[in-house]
């Protein structure tokens, strides 16, 4: 109406309704930029601005006061060559495993058996399994730190049970430190899983049992063809977010073992920091930084892209 | 509908954005050290003046500060000094984004060593002190004291140059400490030199005792024990030329593989706490004030001794395994002043007064080691008395090595990592040294 105002001269025609439809979506698009703006604002302001001076930094050999010099690419090729760096992602693959794909598996496990029978205070067990969620991670650190002590629980428990031979310094032992972490990791990211993948089948209908039942389907083939599949998001969802937790490591090991015995449990994010703020090499320490985002970024991707590429 | 192209477009948009930013902000050195035109300074005089001093000082620590600034504030009503207080790893982490910022501290206790004084210095952060060391007199401090604290302008040489940041009244040594309750029921009398520090460990051992209390669960604490071997073996000027980085001295030279030799046999003899590996320091400090162990190596100023504790504990700096002279790590707190400081000369005059004599009572009163000053100790405090009696035998041989992990910003993290391999029977000794010589090469060659 309005424009038909403002433009008298237009006729009515083909042309109009067209033009009109794109001005207004061409307006509603700009519209919804602006409400977006607050958002985008502050996200660019605490999340953007950042990423790009850590760009910037990377591309430099700095000690983080005196005058920085230019060093283009270099901070980066250094990873292939330094040790440390290196073993220290191929510690991360051992935790992306137990952070990421056990509790995956355990997860799937008990909610498909907590999805199908009902179990007496079924909420209680739901609630203490999601618990370690809710605490810190320095909080989660300090009491693993405990239960791992030489005279600690897990010790008491397998000397009460006879198993003396398997009491360890279990994060001071060099091959034991790295699974010991691990272990903290399952134990945090099974909770969620199984939250969310309980919420998950809550969500499937429960026609498509009915009806795999009436064809006969067993329990494995229920979970294979109606569980599985219908919990695709979900899993996507907690793998993207346990393995780059995973990538990201660094308050339990910092707070835990602080990557010893000697090197058995360093993690980039422990290399970042120590890069950043204990021996200040403030290029190296962007560099991975940024190697880390685009992991990240890469890993969150390419989940995604595989669930999607299976609907 | 976020299209592909969108996706390129920003991300490229991203890129240049990041490789058009401009350098990120590095200061330079002030070549020039500020000019003092008087020939003395008048603190009373010199009208109202607030300072802020950003410290570490906790506990028994910050009660003598407190005392020092309260007696200086009593002698100079007319100055005003604000203490901030936070912890050792976020002040050393945060002290140059600190110095930096909007509102710098104007006295600031650093850390020394390359990556936190050297690069402070380097980075004109902190005020060059030559002109107040006339002023004050600090020449007379010992030589091995001052060049804890110098630099080359450039930051490039360590331990001589520019006198950037003063010592304190007080310092921390590392050393033995014995349980004499412990050493009685082994049979064992108080040790005098190493020989007779391993019977005692014999001893111990023997009557079903743990000889040296010891943890190695954190890194960093766990490498005590091989410090202050390697004070007994090293040769005090390869150990000083070493860490600061003067000639051509090798990891293999300064005592190094003896004492990673002599700590890998006290662990083969089941002289060290069973489980080490698996006990946090924290625990391992409090197992010894409990009477767990006869022994542990440890820095003076961290048992709080109570009551009895007094009577039975004792401290002993041990004479070198040859030729008998006390050599020991050392080192006073260094206390500098922000490049930004309004009042420099206030600030010096105060820095001046933290390193005085009535600073040292303050210290001494609180049970920690004083420095540079010869003062009364608490009579009724043995343990305490034997630390001074340490003291004054470093003193007397003029024995002060510094901290080792001066050497090189990593160095204590490289050689944590090292104790755990060795005591784990990963690594052998000359594989210690090997390490320590990689990492100092390492960052000598990027200096």
């Amino acid at each position: 109406m309005t424009l038909q105002a403002t433009h008298p001269t237009v006729p009515a025609g083909a042309v109009a309704p067209t033009r009109r439809r794109s001005r207004r979506a061409r307006r509603r698009r700009w519209l919804g930029l602006l409400y977006l703006s607050p958002a985008l604002l502050l996200y660019a302001a605490i999340v953007l601005a950042p990423l790009a001076q850590t760009m910037n930094y990377s591309l430099y050999k700095w000690d983080g006061v005196s005058e920085p010099s230019w060093v283009g690419l270099r901070n980066y090729l250094s990873f292939g060559r330094d040790a440390r760096m290196l073993e220290a992602f191929g510690h991360v693959l051992v935790l992306i495993v137990m952070f990421g794909l056990v509790p995956l598996c355990l997860g799937l496990l008990c909610a498909s058996l907590l999805s199908r029978a009902k179990i007496r205070g079924e909420g209680i067990y739901r609630w203490f399994l999601f618990l370690p969620q809710v605490l810190t991670a320095v909080v989660v650190a300090i009491i693993w730190k405990r239960i791992y002590a030489p005279d600690g629980p897990l010790n008491t428990i397998l000397r009460s049970i006879g198993l003396d031979g398997m009491t360890r310094n279990w994060l001071g032992d060099f091959d034991w430190a790295l699974p010991s972490l691990g272990m903290i990791g399952v134990w945090g990211g099974f909770g969620f899983t199984m939250v969310l993948f309980l919420a998950g089948v809550l969500a499937i209908p429960d026609e498509h049992y009915e009806a795999a039942r009436l064809d006969g389907a067993s329990r494995w083939q229920e979970f294979r063809y109606i569980t599985l599949p219908g919990l695709r998001g979900q899993m996507a969802i907690a793998l993207t977010l346990t393995i780059t937790g995973a990538l990201r490591t660094f308050d339990m090991v910092y707070i835990t073992t602080q990557g010893g015995p000697g090197t058995a449990t360093t993690t980039p994010a422990l290399l970042l920091y120590q890069l950043a703020f204990v021996n200040p090499d403030v290029g190296v320490a962007s560099a991975t930084g940024v190697v880390l985002a685009f992991l990240c970024l890469g890993i969150a991707v390419g989940i995604t892209r595989v669930m999607e590429s299976k609907d | 509908m976020v299209t592909r192209r969108t996706v390129l477009m920003s991300g490229a948009a991203f890129g240049l954005l990041t490789v058009a930013g401009c350098a990120p902000q590095g200061s330079k050195a002030n070549s020039t050290a500020p000019k003092v035109s008087a020939t003395s300074i008048d603190v009373a005089k010199a009208g109202s003046v607030t300072l802020a001093m950003l410290d570490f000082w906790s506990g028994d620590a910050a009660k003598w500060v407190a005392n020092a600034v309260k007696a200086y504030e009593t002698k100079y009503p007319n100055v005003t000094i604000k203490r901030t207080s936070v912890d050792w790893g976020q002040l050393t982490q945060t002290a140059n984004l600190r110095l930096k910022g909007k509102n710098p501290p104007d006295i600031i206790t650093v850390n020394n060593g390359w990556q936190s004084l050297g690069t402070l210095a380097k980075a004109g952060l902190v005020l060059n002190l030559d002109p107040y060391t006339k002023l004050f007199k600090w020449d007379r401090f010992p030589s091995t004291i001052l060049r804890q604290t110098q630099f080359s302008p450039d930051g490039k040489t360590m331990g001589a140059g520019s006198l950037f940041a003063t010592p304190v009244s007080s310092s921390s040594l590392i050393g033995l400490y014995y349980n004499k309750s412990v050493l009685d029921k082994a049979g064992a009398a108080v040790p005098t030199d190493l020989a007779s520090f391993e019977d005692a460990c014999a001893k111990a051992k023997a009557a079903g005792l743990v000889p040296i209390g010891y943890s190695s669960q954190d890194k960093g604490s766990s490498t005590a024990i091989l410090l202050a071997l390697h004070d007994l073996f090293g040769d005090q000027g390869k150990i000083n030329d070493f860490v600061y980085s003067t000639g051509s001295v090798k990891a293999s030279d300064i005592g190094m593989s003896e004492a990673a030799a002599r700590l890998k046999s006290y662990q083969d003899k089941g002289w060290l706490t069973k489980n080490h590996p698996g006990i946090l320091y924290a625990d391992a400090i409090d197992a010894f004030l409990k009477g767990k162990s006869a022994f542990r190596f440890e820095y003076t100023g961290t048992f709080a001794f109570k009551g009895t504790q007094k009577q039975d504990y004792g401290y002993l700096q041990l004479p070198q395994a040859a030729g008998g002279r006390v050599v020991g790590t050392g080192a006073s707190t260094a206390v500098a002043i922000g490049a930004k400081c309004a009042h420099p000369e206030i600030a010096a005059s105060f820095l001046d007064f933290l390193a005085g004599a009535q600073t040292a009572q303050f210290v001494v009163d609180n049970g920690l080691l004083p420095l540079l000053h010869d003062v009364k100790a608490p009579a009724d405090n043995p343990e305490f008395a034997s630390e001074i009696a340490g003291q004054r035998q470093l003193d007397k041989d003029n024995g002060y090595v510094p901290y080792f992990d001066w050497s090189t910003p990593s160095m204590l993290d490289t050689l944590g990592g090292q104790v755990q391999l060795l005591l784990a029977g990963r690594s052998t000794p000359d594989d210690l040294v090997k390490a320590v010589q990689a990492d100092y090469d390492k960052f000598q060659s990027g200096r």
